[in-house]
Order: C-alpha cells, then sequence, then structure tokens
C-alpha cells in the first residue's frame, strides 16, 4: 500500500516535471534559437560582407497543381544548390487557406519570407504595412518589360510598386466548336448574339447541355465577374473613378437584366448556388456550350474530358454593340511579395530574379501551357514556349487571351489598386442581389439600387 | 487516517492537473478572447483597435439579417434533432430486435459519421446536382418526376434536403447511443411485465423509456449544441442560399468576421450564441436533474 502511494506520488512528480520541463524547454529551444539566431546574424554579417547569401526563408505559395508545384520546388532547389547557405522551406495551401494563414498569422508574426497573393489581397497587406516595396528588383528585371496595367495593380498610393507580377490570367469567352457547328450558329460577337446562340442549343439539347450557366452562388464571386464583363465590355466599371460603386447606370441596369435573361432562359436551376469550381466542372462535363474563363480552362478539359480537347476554343468577351471594339476585360495579376517580417528580404528578391531567368521563367509557365499568361513581354516568343503542343494546338486561343491581356485589370482596379475592389469581390453582394431578383422576384432596379447602396455603406469603412 | 486521505487526495490532483491545466488554457483562452473583443473595434488585419463597449451588440441586435439567421438556426436545429432522434430511436429499437447481423448492421449504418464533412457535402452536392446528380435523374427515368428536381436550388427544396442530410449524418450517433442504453435495460423487467399481463407498449412506456431517457437527454443535450453550431455542411453544399433561405447564425458570423473582417463584431455574435446555448442547456439539465432524482 505505503509503496503504491510512494509510486503514484513519484508518477505525479515526474508528470509535473515533464510539464515544466516542457515549458522550460521552450526556453532552452528558444536559447539555442537564440543562439542560432545570433550565430546566423553574426553569419548574415560575414555573408554580407563576402557578398554571399545565407539564411532559411519561408515560401508560401498556393499552386496546388502538381506540375506548378514541381516546378516552384526545382527552382527553390536549384537557388539552394547555387547557394548552399540558402534554405527555402515551401509551404503550399490552397488560396482560401492562404488567406486565413496570412490573415490571422500577421498579429502574431507568423507570415512567411515571401509569397504569391492576388491583387486585391496585396491592397489589403499594404494597408496592414505587411510587405516591402520591390521597385529595386523591378528596375533590375527591368521595369518595362512588365505590364504596365500589373505594376499599375501593385503599386500603392506611395508610388511604390509592392509585387513582382509572376504570371496573368485573361477572361475570355469559351465555347463549343462542335455545338456552334451543329446548330449552324457564327461565334457570337456581341451579348445578344451569345444569349441568341446559347438558348437554341439549350433547347436543342433538352437538359443535355446548357447554353451558359449564370453562376449566383454567394460563397463565391462570379456572379460579379459576370456582370463585370458586361458592364465593362461597354467602357464603365463596376467601381466608379470616385470610389463609389455603381450597379444602377443604364448601363449596369442593361447587365443586370442581361445576366437574369441567360439564367432564366439557358441555365440549369442549380446555377443559382454555382461557385468557381461548380462552373467549370459543367463545362469540364461537356455540358456547357459557353463559359466564361481564363486559359486554365484547357488544363481542365485535358484532365476531365480529353475527347472534347478539339471542340474548345476562345474568343474575345462580347460586346453591346457590334461596332464597339473588341476589349480586354478582366485580368488577374498573380505577384510574388516579399514580407515585412522576413529577416532576409535580399535572399527573397535575389530568388524572385532567379525565377525571372528566361528558361526557367518559360519552364514554369509551360507547366500550364495557355494558362499561365507571362508576367514580362516578350517571353512566350521564344522557341521552347512556340514549340510546346498544347501552345501549338491552342493557337488560336492564346493569341485572343493575349489580344485581351492589353489594357484590362482586376474587377475594381480601373482606376489603380483600392481596397473597395476587394469588398465588391468579397462580400456577395451582387450575388446576394441576383439571387434576390430571381428568387423574390424583387425588381431589377429596385435590387441595384439596395445592393449599390450596400456597397457604397460598405466601402465607406474603409475609405 | 484523515492526513493519509488528504495526501491520497493531493496525488490523485496532482495526476489531473497537467491535463486540467491544459484543458482549462483550451477552454477558458479562445472565450476569453472572444468575450474581451467582443467589447473591441478589433480588425481581422488591421493592428490597434479600441474600446467600443456595447457597439457591436447593439449593431448584431438591430440587424434585421441576424435575426433572420437566427430564425433559421433555430429552425435548423429543432427540425433536425427532432428528425434524428425519432430515426435513430427507432432504427437502434429495430437494430435491437434483430437476432443476426447486428454488429454489421450497426458498422454500417454508423458509416456516415466515419467521413469527414467535407467529403459529406460534396458528396451530396454531387448527389443532388442539379444537371447531372443521379438522384434527380432517377426521379426523372423513374416518371417520379417530369423535371429534373432541383434539391439544393429552389426555394422550396433547399432547407428540408439539407435537414435531410443533416438527419442521414446525425441519427447513426443516436442510434448507436439508444442502442447500447437499450441493451441495459433487465430482461427479467419485462418479463415480470409480460407476467403481470402488461402490453408491449405498456413495456416500452413504462420499462424501455425510463431506463434510456438520460441516455437520450444527454444526446439531446449534445446534439443540440453541435446542430446549433453546424457551419461546414451548410457552407459547403448551399453556401447559406439560395437568397440567405438557409443561412445560419454561424455562417452570418463567419460573413461578419471573415468576409468584413470585423473581427469584434463577429465575437459579439459568437458571445450572444453562447448565452443563448448556455440558456437552453440550462434548462436541459434542469430537465436531467428532475429525471436522475426520479430514477
Amino acid at each position: 500500500m505505503k509503496k503504491n502511494r510512494l509510486l503514484a506520488a513519484l508518477l505525479a512528480g515526474l508528470l509535473l516535471l515533464s510539464l515544466l520541463t516542457g515549458c522550460g524547454g521552450n526556453n532552452t529551444g528558444n536559447q539555442t534559437n537564440n543562439q542560432a539566431n545570433s550565430s546566423a546574424d553574426q553569419g548574415d554579417a560575414d555573408a554580407a560582407d563576402s557578398g554571399e547569401l545565407e539564411g532559411n526563408i519561408v515560401f508560401w505559395h498556393s499552386f496546388t497543381q502538381g506540375p506548378r508545384m514541381e516546378k516552384i520546388q526545382a527552382a527553390a532547389d536549384e537557388f539552394m544548390e547555387l547557394h548552399p547557405k540558402v534554405n527555402i522551406t515551401i509551404e503550399t495551401f490552397s488560396w482560401a487557406d492562404f488567406y486565413t494563414k496570412w490573415t490571422t498569422g500577421l498579429a502574431s508574426g507568423n507570415v512567411p519570407d515571401i509569397s504569391s497573393t492576388i491583387a486585391s489581397q496585396l491592397v489589403e497587406m499594404i494597408d496592414a504595412d505587411a510587405v516591402i516595396p520591390l521597385d529595386d528588383l523591378i528596375d533590375e528585371v527591368g521595369r518595362d518589360r512588365f505590364y504596365e496595367n500589373a505594376l499599375r495593380e501593385m503599386t500603392a498610393e506611395d508610388g511604390q510598386c509592392y509585387g513582382a507580377p509572376l504570371y496573368l490570367n485573361t477572361e475570355a469567352m469559351w465555347y463549343r466548336k462542335d455545338l456552334l457547328e451543329k446548330y449552324n450558329l457564327e461565334v457570337p460577337e456581341t451579348w445578344e448574339e451569345m444569349y441568341e446562340a446559347a438558348k437554341i442549343i439549350t433547347d436543342g439539347e433538352n437538359g443535355a447541355v446548357y447554353g451558359a450557366a449564370m453562376p449566383m452562388g454567394t460563397n463565391d464571386m462570379l456572379a460579379t465577374r459576370w456582370l463585370h464583363l458586361y458592364v465593362r465590355s461597354a467602357g464603365e466599371t463596376l467601381i466608379t473613378e470616385d470610389g463609389k460603386a455603381n450597379l444602377t447606370s443604364p448601363t449596369a441596369i442593361e447587365g443586370i437584366k442581361y445576366w437574369v435573361k441567360v439564367f432564366e432562359d439557358c441555365s440549369p436551376a442549380d446555377a443559382i448556388n454555382y461557385n468557381t469550381l461548380d462552373e467549370a466542372t459543367l463545362y469540364y462535363q461537356g455540358k456547357l456550350a459557353f463559359d466564361f474563363n481564363t486559359g486554365f480552362h484547357i488544363s481542365g478539359v485535358e484532365t476531365n474530358r480529353p475527347d472534347l480537347m478539339e471542340y474548345i476554343d476562345c474568343a474575345p468577351i462580347p460586346r453591346v454593340s457590334a461596332d464597339d471594339p473588341a476589349v480586354g476585360c478582366e485580368t488577374n495579376t498573380t505577384p510574388l511579395v516579399v514580407w515585412k517580417n522576413s529577416e532576409h528580404p535580399e535572399i527573397c528578391k535575389e530568388f524572385i530574379k532567379f525565377m525571372y531567368e528566361e528558361d526557367r521563367y518559360v519552364d514554369f509557365l509551360l507547366s500550364v501551357p495557355v494558362g499561365m499568361m507571362s508576367g514580362i513581354k516578350g517571353v512566350t516568343d521564344s522557341e521552347v514556349y512556340q514549340s510546346n503542343q498544347t501552345v501549338q494546338d491552342f493557337k488560336h486561343a492564346d493569341e485572343v487571351l493575349n489580344q485581351m491581356l492589353e489594357g484590362s485589370t482586376s474587377i475594381g482596379m480601373e482606376y489603380g489598386p483600392r481596397a473597395e475592389a476587394g469588398l465588391l469581390t468579397s462580400q456577395r453582394v451582387i450575388e446576394e442581389m441576383f439571387q434576390d431578383i430571381v428568387m423574390n422576384g424583387t425588381a431589377v432596379e429596385d435590387a441595384a439600387k439596395a445592393a449599390e447602396n450596400q456597397l457604397n455603406d460598405l466601402f465607406s469603412t474603409v475609405g | 487516517m484523515k492526513s493519509r486521505h488528504l495526501r491520497a487526495q493531493a496525488a490523485s490532483f496532482c495526476f489531473i492537473l497537467p491535463a486540467l491545466t491544459v484543458l482549462a488554457l483550451l477552454l477558458l483562452y479562445p472565450v476569453v478572447t472572444s468575450i474581451y473583443y467582443s467589447f473591441t473595434s478589433k480588425h481581422l488585419i488591421k493592428t490597434g483597435y479600441e474600446f467600443v463597449f456595447l457597439q457591436n451588440y447593439i449593431a448584431v441586435l438591430t440587424d434585421k439579417e441576424f435575426w433572420t439567421s437566427f430564425l433559421t438556426n433555430i429552425k435548423w436545429t429543432v427540425t433536425s434533432l427532432f428528425f434524428q432522434i425519432l430515426v435513430g430511436f427507432f432504427a437502434a429499437l429495430a437494430l435491437e430486435r434483430i437476432g443476426k447481423g447486428k454488429s454489421f448492421f450497426r458498422t454500417v449504418l454508423i458509416i456516415p459519421w466515419a467521413f469527414p464533412s467535407i467529403v459529406i457535402a460534396l458528396s451530396w452536392k454531387w448527389i443532388l446536382n442539379g444537371v447531372s446528380g443521379y438522384l434527380p435523374n432517377i426521379l426523372v427515368k423513374l416518371g417520379i418526376c417530369d423535371a429534373i428536381p432541383q434539391f439544393l436550388s429552389s426555394s422550396a427544396l433547399a432547407f428540408p434536403v439539407l435537414v435531410m442530410i443533416n438527419v442521414w449524418f446525425g441519427a447513426p450517433l443516436i442510434m448507436v447511443n439508444v442502442l447500447s442504453a437499450l441493451q441495459t435495460v433487465p430482461r427479467d423487467q419485462y418479463e415480470a411485465a409480460q407476467v403481470d399481463g402488461a402490453s408491449p407498449l405498456q413495456s416500452f412506456l413504462h420499462i424501455t423509456l425510463p431506463h434510456i431517457r438520460i441516455v437520450m437527454g444527454l444526446l439531446i443535450v449534445l446534439r443540440t449544441i453541435w446542430i446549433f453550431n453546424s457551419f461546414d455542411m451548410i457552407y459547403l453544399i448551399t453556401g447559406g442560399g439560395p437568397a440567405g433561405l438557409t443561412q445560419t447564425v454561424p455562417i452570418y458570423a463567419y460573413n461578419v468576421g471573415w468576409g468584413l473582417k470585423m473581427l469584434g463584431r463577429s465575437s459579439a455574435v459568437t458571445v450572444l450564441l453562447l448565452i443563448f446555448l448556455l440558456l437552453v442547456c440550462a434548462l436541459y439539465f434542469r430537465i436531467l436533474d428532475k429525471w436522475e432524482k426520479e430514477a
């Protein structure tokens, strides 16, 4: 009995001790880390003297698809081989997880040294003073080699550029050649032509294929995108130059009515809940005649329905009138940024420059051919890029996408980077407006006015 | 004798102290932080915030969307819980009657619990897809429906369908627990009742129910909390739509906290949710205490 009690007390003591040691262990660990850091600092100083790069950096990216992930890892491995005292740790998150990670990590300092991002999030990062300017890097690579609009989206009010455009995505109208041929239809050039073609195909296919699927899901921003494409094609914007929402101009009202008509006459009813994945899946399954997306559609179809590869192509975004010029409406830039918390911004910048070296950069772009468009002009003229089989097969699509690239920006960034653009695409106000119209029968003008007011209220929180 | 007892108690306390410390930190930290932030203008990204006292609570309680979400949440919890208990309870009674293959059926029926909710949500979304979903298409092919039913986009169907999925997911847990409780009911009481000429219904009402009602009560408490707070299933299947018909308070809180980035206001929503659930649980436990005393 006495032995048992002694044993119990001993074990309890050990448990407590282990807890304390655990806590103490952190201190020891910290001390070790501190020692390591101070040696690293010393090493940095020595390395700086000798011009040799030294240190550990963490790189977060959202290129979750296999080939892109592999190319980034290969580039990092190559960089580390070239700089033996550098260690790059790569962590991959989906775009949604990435947003959660950095927003929550910011307060605790748990952010990476370098990361990929999107333009609307970059505005928030700049606003939170979380990233550093990269003008020196941009100048070294060659400022005039980057697309002007892409750089403008990365440039804050202080005139400094905070992101290095890694690649671009441009929206175009994707269609099925075989379906147009079956119904003796031309590739639509105007919105009305697209509606008519979509309706003919929807009626003719009797539920097997839909003309278009106007997506209104409130857990995504596709309805905002589709309305933006209509409004932008008519030369207007959803956010005016003075930072106000525009949903009630005659063009915007026309656009809302147009998409409601497309939803009612040409879309599956389920499209009311569609997000990006639902919409793209329908196209990949061969159940959609028209869709609006980037060159990533090619790899999506190739993975899901390789038999449809020869029937897909893209055309410029339709216009309100055939006399209007075909203009690019939306290009999203994916930049790399260097975080302010980084202890080794010099390594980060050197690595970004390394990524831009032509052979490596082309190799990276070709991991999703035609899908990822070059952030640097002229790179895709190279023989290696042009000889790629997908690039050759989709030469026309590549040309259209490059044509759409000129002059187009991210949604809401037409007058430069602004926090309102993030709210426009993240708050689902436009998606809720569309759902209100089609579910509750609210008049378009009333729903548009209410949504515009709601957006302006939201904008006032960041103004 | 007394000091020996005290020493033994101290040793026991030392054993559970590490676990208690971890538990207290894990439980208390988020609750205290949420309460604290609910009185501030804390933003998700921006550094620095100030005390706004009750402003967040006033903003939430005067927001029509909050009350709509709250009512939807009540509807969601009550209907889901009612049908989960009904299905789970009858499945348990049926399983108890089965002589052979009881453990096989028990394993098969618990399968929904073995899957992560993201898999369940996406699977159901695929099954019910209004274009290629096999359930709507089978219904048309069998001549039960003229046109493909839009389970997730129709204003009449979206909410009941979500409840049905939740019942499919939650009923097995009720079933397994009720089945375990049923197996603890002494057989001799049924035999005595039979000798006394009690009908099966009388045996059920006067023997079975009193024996299992405490287990049922605890299950109701747990399921109420889980169902009321459930977020992932609804968010992944309908995102709160169409037209806000399936938006519950957790989705509202998420939109405020992660969409608008108003962490302070979002914390106020969660604190209100906590108070409401505590009140509901207090009521439940009062009834449970009464039952325990009666037992």
